[in-house]
């Protein structure tokens, strides 16, 4: 896995790339976790996201939480077809915020 | 097309993305799978890391475990072996999926992929053997 961020004002943009499994779970929260605690909107950019896991929907729903918690947002973007498959398997379509 | 594989991959989260590059490429041997590979290699995926999760508890180990793949009269069976911390198949259950939390969703989605899921005891070596099977 591999990722880019951009910030424009409040929102930062993750673009990640690659697949998301458990073996990097811990490298994408370490990237997420701390643009959310900082209080900013957090666009997850999933287009080049090939294959995500369990383990991968788990860092989404926990990053969605812990906005959530804090009075700001993830959002979801141009999500991958194999990625929006696997959400909506967990059906989660209806819980993340997907744009 | 019948056939028979199988391989070992050392237990670590490092593995699971040659369990997935095998297991595809397993199933490329017959067009027959086409359609549900990427569900079926998410559902070895899943197991895979269920082993290194929770028959090891993440923690390291020299130990490895063993996919096999076979496909006879229209039946894909794939089983993993594992030598972790005996499955008590009564504990293994997926979330309800209305309780939304991180975790607990890799089972849900081996049941929503396979037909059959079966752990059993294993002989020989092994300690859990988890079967997996899918008609076509």
């Amino acid at each position: 896995m591999s990722y880019k961020i951009t910030e424009e004002g409040n929102v930062a943009t993750v673009h990640l790339d690659g697949e998301i499994d458990m073996d990097v779970t811990e490298k994408a929260k370490e990237v997420i976790m701390p643009l959310i605690e900082a209080g900013k909107e957090v666009h997850l950019n999933l287009k080049e996201v090939q294959y995500m896991d369990s383990s991968g929907i788990s860092v989404l729903i926990e990053s969605h939480q812990k906005a959530a918690e804090l009075g700001t947002k993830v959002i979801l973007k141009e999500i991958s077809k194999s990625v929006l498959k696997v959400i909506m398997m967990a059906k989660l379509e209806q819980i993340l915020i997907i744009e | 097309m019948n056939f028979e594989d199988h391989k070992e991959f050392p237990v670590d989260s490092a593995s699971l993305k040659g369990v997935r590059s095998y297991t595809r490429e397993v199933l490329s041997q017959d067009p027959v799978f086409k359609s549900t590979t990427d569900d079926v290699v998410l559902a070895v995926a899943e197991a895979a890391q269920n082993i290194v999760k929770h028959a090891y508890s993440g923690e390291p180990t020299g130990d490895t475990m063993r996919v096999e793949i076979s496909f006879k009269e229209g039946q894909l069976k794939i089983e993993l072996f594992d030598k972790g911390k005996p499955a008590i198949p009564k504990n293994i259950k997926p979330r309800q999926l209305d309780d939304v939390k991180p975790g607990g969703l890799g089972t849900f989605f081996i049941g929503q992929i396979m037909d059959e899921v079966i752990f059993k005891t294993a002989a020989s070596d092994w300690v859990n053997r988890l079967i997996l099977i899918k008609n076509y």
